[in-house]
């Protein structure tokens, strides 16, 4: 398989640049000076437009089909925002300009922080953290600081339920908390007794998301936070699953202290092949003093004031002051993501629980067609998946557990994912969450047709009634056939060797 | 009315399926008691046609730095990013795709980040390179944690790190929030008068988890006895190097005087400013640290018909999996900046690297040369040799002259006030690929303006 680093060009001949302003370069101290140039390849533009773009065909993307990956909610990426972000009003924008320069940015910055506030029913926001995983431990660490401030230093302990993203124990673990985890009850819900024999005065905080992993809403979320509350523990909302309840519900009303957002998630920023992402945190007014500095704010103009956006206020960036946890990133967070969010925000303003509505309408639509195939489908599947949860109805995304099928013909949930594939479709979030036996997570989100989803069960239901052989060795029509992960991790081999090299 | 829903309109016949006549039907099993009922109040919802409209009038009321001459730089890069690289980078199946979970339709995405960290490798002189992290800071926090997960067993000073006091501090800041909770105590390498790391002071590190250092360091200054460190601390003691990522096209990379882990702004390959994000952070590192490292990595490996395939390997070091015992929090990183960085460093080539280091390197001679023959003006490290960035020390308040400057239309540094309260008299003046001699002589005029004024 050819390589960039099989572009072997005369050197110097590539891609031009002028020449630089003077020659000083001489300065540089003998053994300061690089020896031996990096092996990077020698290519030209076209060489290379050719290399990325064969490259791209062989990713798979929402643009190229459905992608119902659980807990990560790939809906569509607007291209208006991509068109946005090239201007230089933000490209070519350094964070640490004067508020002067920035105040179309900072207004931006300011209106996105209050939409989140709304949203969330929080009291302040910031949006510096730059991935979800990030805001947790910035959410973490604020709680962390609000219990030092009023002397509760013996508060060593975090509680997650079992169900939670491996991110939430991670990340409160980097703070320094011994975790917590807390069985799901029967039905997969939070389990209250288990909840209230692990509070004490030890608690720091308990992270719950709501929906949770499941796709199920917990029924008893208030009365978990003030268990939580109670005992002297804040309560923090991990947001992976806010495009379920938009509109319909907020952390703030369910007892939450601290949210964190994904906008790479709920607000289309694109994923990128892993990011990037952004994670802003909202918060209940005490802990805003330990928020990470700076945020936007605003006051009237008043005659002096720069020029600013029209709408009689001046930007500024606001210090957060002595009790703040600082910075967990090293400028204003991803301040692209932010103005791309703020793109979809806007076309969507105060009708977003549309988007949540649809979210779920299409999840339990979905849900409904799998579960309930055809008669004369039925009778050619071989063995049905099982609900990973029993309930009525769902919110954005559910869960299959694919063990019946593995005890009738020995087809695994990651087969029937790989098999997935050969359909044209990104497999579902696999064996995760862990409580769910041969667990398939499936996320549609609102920006799928009814002929996709109509499409997706056929296809799925056609999967289950194939020769299982075929389902173990797939896929079969993908540029690579079933990669050895185990081989990887032996091997290890993690770069290049460049054996063939000129130098 | 809102346009990204296929399904608007249709509900009613998807719902009649699932037995119900209403989408609230959906929600009932959120209790009445957190029930929202009144609307969210914010504003209708928008066409493209109108957010257009908003966007380019709200982001054409900043003042972006290609409008006149522009000196901040401050880690970050006011560089020229070539037009092939945003154009493919947001190609649909690179930007719409998840972490590549299933290789088997993500050999693109995971073979362009295996030749990103060859690439890396090769720039810094490390054999092992993630897929990136969040930004130079938080490269920098995580390679601290992983130095000490790594070196703490059998270091005499096993919850000690060294830190140079010329960080800059809002990276110490995140390098703090990450260590504080568990257990890493954090001192200060102090320097001498010229600027250079203190040499004697370091020796107090040996025995020490690790050392952090940075080439060039805060305030620009390029440091020949920084090669000599791995002499001073010992075998069982880290160094960790900050790098600028494009000096290394001139400069020694790190890996071949010792470095055990090399951290970096990766941004001046791939993408702008961007106001700060998203760009993506370096991570390199020598063998002993690859188990305990953060981030993704993509190895090499086979098909089941024995054809060449990547992908995502040692994921047991990372949440999904190891949950609380994680070496990272780290999930969602900057892949798509890193490929920006890829293409970009991929075009280049090793000539090219060379070429761009050396324009920013006579960029930040020739302007230096010019600033500090302006009568007045005193460089804050005499005789040092300088990459990108110079401080300098001016007859009065810095703040005044950045905003003189602003006033004649030259963006003319950072006022180092705002990072150490006794330099709130001198700027950091930052230089790039792209300064010309007419940005150097508006500088020049404006600075040389104001300290006449500031004098009379």
């Amino acid at each position: 398989m050819s390589t960039v680093f099989d572009f072997h060009g005369a050197p110097g001949t590539g891609w031009s640049q002028p020449e630089p302003i003077s020659t000083d370069s001489g300065q540089i101290p003998e053994r300061l000076r690089r020896k031996k140039p990096p092996n990077w390849p020698r290519a030209s533009e076209p060489e290379l437009v050719r290399h990325y773009t064969g490259l791209s065909q062989k990713t798979f993307g929402i643009d190229t089909g459905f992608y119902p990956l659980g807990s990560c909610t790939m809906k569509h990426n607007p291209r208006v925002n991509e068109r946005i972000v090239q201007m230089p009003g933000i490209d070519r924008i350094h964070p640490l300009q004067e508020a002067s320069q920035v105040q179309g940015l900072l207004s931006i910055y300011y209106e996105m922080q209050e939409m989140l506030a709304i949203c969330s029913g929080m009291d302040s926001v910031t949006l510096q953290p730059v991935a979800g995983a990030q805001g947790e431990f910035t959410a973490i660490r604020c709680i962390q600081e609000y219990h030092r401030s009023i002397g509760e230093r013996n508060r060593d302990k975090v509680i997650v339920p079992d169900s939670a993203h491996g991110t939430n124990p991670a990340s409160a673990s980097m703070c320094g908390y011994q975790i917590v985890e807390i069985p799901s009850a029967s039905d997969g819900r939070l389990d209250l007794e288990a909840l209230k024999a692990a509070v004490g005065h030890d608690t720091a905080a308990m992270m719950i998301t709501n929906p949770s992993t499941l796709g199920l809403f917990e029924t008893n979320i208030s009365e978990a936070s003030r268990i939580v509350h109670e005992a002297g523990g804040q309560m923090y909302y991990d947001g992976a699953n806010f495009n379920a309840i938009i509109g319909k519900t907020d952390p703030g009303r369910m007892g939450f202290d601290a949210v964190h957002y994904n906008l790479h998630k709920t607000f289309s920023q694109p994923h990128g092949g892993g990011g990037p992402g952004s994670g802003p945190i909202g918060v209940k007014d005490h802990l805003s003093k330990f928020l990470p500095t700076p945020v936007a704010s605003r006051r009237e103009s008043i005659e002096g004031d720069p020029i600013g956006v029209g709408d009689g206020y001046c930007y500024f960036w606001q210090d957060v002051g002595e009790s703040s946890i600082g910075k967990v990133q090293q400028w204003n967070g991803n301040a692209g993501a932010v103005v791309r969010a703020w793109a979809f925000y806007r076309r969507y303003g105060c009708e977003l629980e549309r988007m949540s509505e649809f979210a779920v309408l299409n999840s339990n639509y979905l849900r409904n067609r799998i579960m309930n195939p055809d008669p004369d489908v039925v009778a050619r599947i071989h063995c049905m998946p099982k609900e990973g949860a029993h309930a009525h109805l769902v919110m954005h995304e559910f869960t299959l557990s694919l063990s019946p099928v593995k005890e009738t013909n020995g087809v695994t949930g990651k087969d029937v994912a790989k098999r997935l594939l050969d359909y044209g479709y990104m497999s579902p979030t696999l064996y995760f969450p862990q409580i769910v036996p041969e667990c398939l997570m499936i996320e549609p989100t609102e920006t799928e047709s009814k002929e996709v989803l109509d499409k997706f069960a056929a296809d799925f239901h056609s999967v289950l009634c194939e020769d299982p052989e075929i389902v173990k060795s797939a896929p079969h029509t993908t540029p690579v056939k079933r990669v050895d992960e185990v081989w990887a991790a032996r091997k290890l081999i993690l770069r290049h060797p460049i054996t063939d090299s000129e130098d | 009315m809102v346009d990204q829903i296929p399904n608007l309109g249709r509900e009613s016949e998807m719902l009649e399926e699932l037995g119900l006549t209403s989408m609230d039907e959906l929600f009932a099993n959120i209790p009445q008691g957190v029930r929202r009922v009144e609307p969210l109040p914010l504003p209708q919802p928008q066409s493209e046609e109108q957010i257009l409209e908003d966007a380019t009038r709200l982001l054409g009321a900043n003042v972006h730095l290609d409008s006149r001459p522009s000196f901040i730089s401050a880690g970050l890069a006011r560089n020229f990013v070539p037009t092939m690289v945003p154009m493919l980078a947001t190609r649909g199946e690179f930007l719409t795709s998840y972490t590549p979970y299933q290789p088997e339709v993500s050999q693109g995405i995971l073979q362009a980040m295996w030749e990103f960290q060859t690439m890396v490798s090769e720039l810094v002189g490390l054999p092992i390179s993630n897929v990136s992290m969040y930004d130079a800071s938080t490269s920098a926090a995580e390679a601290i944690t992983c130095a000490v997960r790594v070196k703490s067993k059998k270091a005499s000073q096993p919850s000690s790190v060294y830190i140079s006091e010329l960080v800059p501090p809002h990276r110490l800041s995140v390098i703090e929030n990450y260590t504080q909770g568990v257990g890493i105590d954090l001192h200060k390498l102090p320097h001498n008068e010229n600027g250079t790391l203190d040499l004697d002071a370091v020796s107090s590190a040996a025995g020490s988890c690790a050392i952090y250092v940075e080439q060039p360091n805060a305030l620009g200054l390029l440091d020949e006895g920084l090669l000599g460190l791995r002499e001073v601390i010992g075998e069982t003691t880290a160094l960790i190097v900050g790098v600028d990522a494009v000096s290394l096209g001139v400069i020694e990379p790190p890996g071949t005087w010792g470095a055990d882990i090399v951290v970096g702004e990766g941004q001046p390959f791939g993408i702008g400013p961007t106001a700060g994000g998203p760009i993506y952070g370096i991570f390199a590192c020598s063998k002993e640290f690859l188990r305990l490292m953060p981030g993704r990595i993509v190895g090499q490996s086979i098909d089941s018909e024995g054809k060449t395939a990547y992908t995502l390997t040692l994921s047991t070091r990372e949440q999904h999996i190891r949950r609380h015992r994680a070496t990272s929090n780290i999930c969602s990183n900057e892949t798509l900046i890193a490929l920006m960085g890829a293409m970009h460093m991929a075009l280049l080539g090793p000539e090219g690297l060379e070429k761009l280091a050396n324009r920013v390197f006579s960029a930040t001679s020739t302007t230096l040369g010019a600033v500090t023959s302006i009568p007045g003006v005193e460089l804050v490290s005499p005789d040092g040799c300088f990459f990108r960035e110079f401080a300098i020390r001016i007859p009065g308040p810095a703040k005044e002259a950045i905003e003189s400057m602003d006033s004649e239309g030259v963006l003319g540094g950072l006022n180092l006030g705002t990072w150490w309260g006794d330099m709130s008299d001198c700027l950091l003046i930052g230089c790039d690929e792209a300064t010309t001699e007419d940005d150097i002589s508006a500088l020049s005029n404006a600075l040389g303006k104001w300290i006449e004024g500031a004098s009379k």
